[in-house]
């Protein structure tokens, strides 16, 4: 942070212009819907018949709902954000030709992703709450969160910077980060997949975040994943600063 | 205002060229370009469409890297000290990148903020006083007009007091009436002291701003001089001569007496008028500006 140390105004620009989208019903609305339809067919269709590791479907599938709307919300506002204001806004423009760090224009934009996946995260566990009356929250849970949050705006600076056209964004939504939403053990367990796929899913970061959120306590397993997770970060971290500081038009 | 190294020549451009790779072809945007500019002055690239201007200045502002060249600015070299040369420099854009979603003032807060200006909210109120916007602060950029969004530009670019100005295109698109109120803003910002680089494709604009006028045409550099000595460059005086198909074709001369025998000889359909800066670029480039 020390040689980062402008990111303010960055962050500062996006809660700007999210306050502006709260404010408006519509944004609100858009943020609930997919978790609550998932929760409404899955949880509450599902939820009564399904028992998964002795707990009720519903308790098994919030947490995965956290981690699925974390890693959207974190992620494709700031993929789809940066794109946008690179490409056509060129207000991206303004960041590279200012007296600030790459590092520093890294820190605000990913901040400002995970606030965005962190409200989404939030709404998911009220409706949660009102629906089924469970909490799952403990401090390992709060810690993934928040680094699935960090690691997945780190990866849509990278999509952001990466992609040539407004199209590219959804390519990669539809390549990555759907498969990753649905395989990697947010509506059932992994091992109920076929082995081969099962190596594939340990790839997924999101894996780890849904193995963590539903871990009550550490273990060598907790601090598996936990160890992916910071990797991953850091390299998605590292690898968005890069792409920034290289950044020519 | 921040200052720059005591040195005269505040910026200095030697054999700076871009290659675009577009598709399979590769196109010079610029092509060993040279120039210096003197501290104060307001400096011109003029030049039409596709000339290289734009590129020039992206690359002078930190935006582009070039292939090739060197640039000093306000002493600092902007390949290897390009936060130096940040902190001296502003930009008004050819395209708006103002933030659509946000008000004037948020616009000038995140910039001020970005640039570490002090007593911000001051100097944001002053400059939105400047180009007749402060009872237009709480309105979102989304609902200005060109004009409006082109002065809010000016103002945020000024709001670090910079000691070097671009403006790539700063009237772009404007009618006459908001253009020279652009103009009265660029020629106080070079009273202030202040260097003003700017790129145009208007020759009147040349001609009314600046001191020091380079032409470029297709990425190279053909003429750099005052807008006066360019003139004279190309021959003080011009006979036009218009035929029967409307065509028109112009002769120049250094002197009054030879445009006028010329003149005298082509007798009706002929017009002898002293050079402006439009021929002078005619001249030298081959070319009219569009």
């Amino acid at each position: 942070m020390i040689s980062c140390p402008n990111w303010y105004p960055i962050f500062l620009r996006e809660m700007l212009m999210f306050r502006r989208k709260l404010l408006k019903m519509g944004y609100l609305f858009s943020a609930m819907i997919v978790p609550v339809i998932y929760l409404a067919t899955f949880g509450l269709g599902l939820g009564r018949s399904v028992n998964i590791g002795g707990t009720d479907y519903v308790n098994y599938l919030i947490p995965g709902l956290v981690a699925m709307s974390s890693m959207t919300n974190s992620y494709t506002w700031v993929a789809t954000a940066l794109n946008l204001n690179r490409i056509y806004f060129k207000t991206f423009q303004v960041f590279v030709q200012s007296p600030v760090s790459s590092c520093s224009i890294m820190i605000g934009q990913v901040l400002a992703g995970m606030v965005k996946g962190l409200f989404a995260s939030l709404l998911i566990l009220i409706v949660g709450f009102i629906t089924s009356g469970a909490l799952p929250i403990s401090p390992l849970f709060f810690v993934t969160l928040l680094l699935n949050c960090f690691l997945f705006a780190s990866l849509g600076v990278i999509t952001g910077m990466k992609t040539r056209t407004h199209e590219d964004t959804s390519t990669y939504n539809n390549f990555f980060i759907m498969p990753m939403a649905f395989f990697s053990g947010t509506f059932f367990p992994i091992d109920r997949m076929p082995e081969l796929l099962q190596i594939l899913v340990y790839v997924f970061p999101l894996t780890h975040t849904n193995i963590l959120m539903r871990k009550t306590m550490m273990d060598i397993g907790a601090m598996v994943s936990l160890s992916v997770l910071i990797v991953f970060a850091t390299l998605f971290f590292i690898y968005g600063s890069r792409l920034i500081k290289n950044y020519s038009e | 205002m921040q200052s720059v190294m005591p040195s005269i020549n505040v910026i200095e451009v030697s054999s700076l060229s871009k290659v675009y790779n577009v598709g399979e072809k590769f196109i010079k945007a610029i092509d060993d370009v040279s120039f210096s500019v003197k501290e104060g002055m307001v400096f011109g690239l003029l030049g039409p469409n596709g000339a290289g201007k734009t590129t020039t200045i992206k690359v002078l502002t930190t935006l582009t890297r070039p292939d090739k060249g060197r640039c000093i600015i306000g002493g600092f070299d902007l390949q290897k000290e390009p936060m130096e040369v940040k902190r001296l420099i502003a930009v008004v854009p050819q395209e708006n990148n103002l933030d659509r979603e946000l008000t004037a003032y948020e616009n000038l807060l995140i910039y001020g903020k970005l640039h570490g200006v002090k007593d911000l909210k001051e100097k944001i109120e002053d400059k939105l006083r400047m180009v007749a916007l402060m009872d237009r602060k709480d309105t979102m950029v989304s609902q200005f007009s060109g004009g409006m969004q082109r002065r809010l530009l000016l103002a945020r670019a000024l709001l670090s007091e910079p000691a070097i100005l671009f403006l790539d295109e700063p009237t772009i698109g404007l009618d006459p009436q908001i253009r020279r109120q652009l103009w009265d803003v660029i020629r106080k910002t070079r009273i202030d002291g202040r260097t003003v680089v700017l790129t145009t494709h208007y020759i009147e604009e040349a001609e009314a701003l600046c001191d020091q006028v380079a032409i470029l045409s297709q990425g190279s550099i053909v003429a750099n001089d005052t807008p006066e000595n360019l003139k004279k460059l190309a021959g003080e005086y011009v006979v036009d001569v218009i035929d029967d198909t409307g065509k028109l074709s112009q002769s120049f001369f250094s002197s009054r007496d030879d445009a006028l025998r010329e003149l005298n000889k082509v007798g009706i359909g002929a017009k002898m008028r002293t050079t402006n800066l439009e021929d002078a670029f005619v001249r030298l480039t081959g070319m009219r500006i569009e």
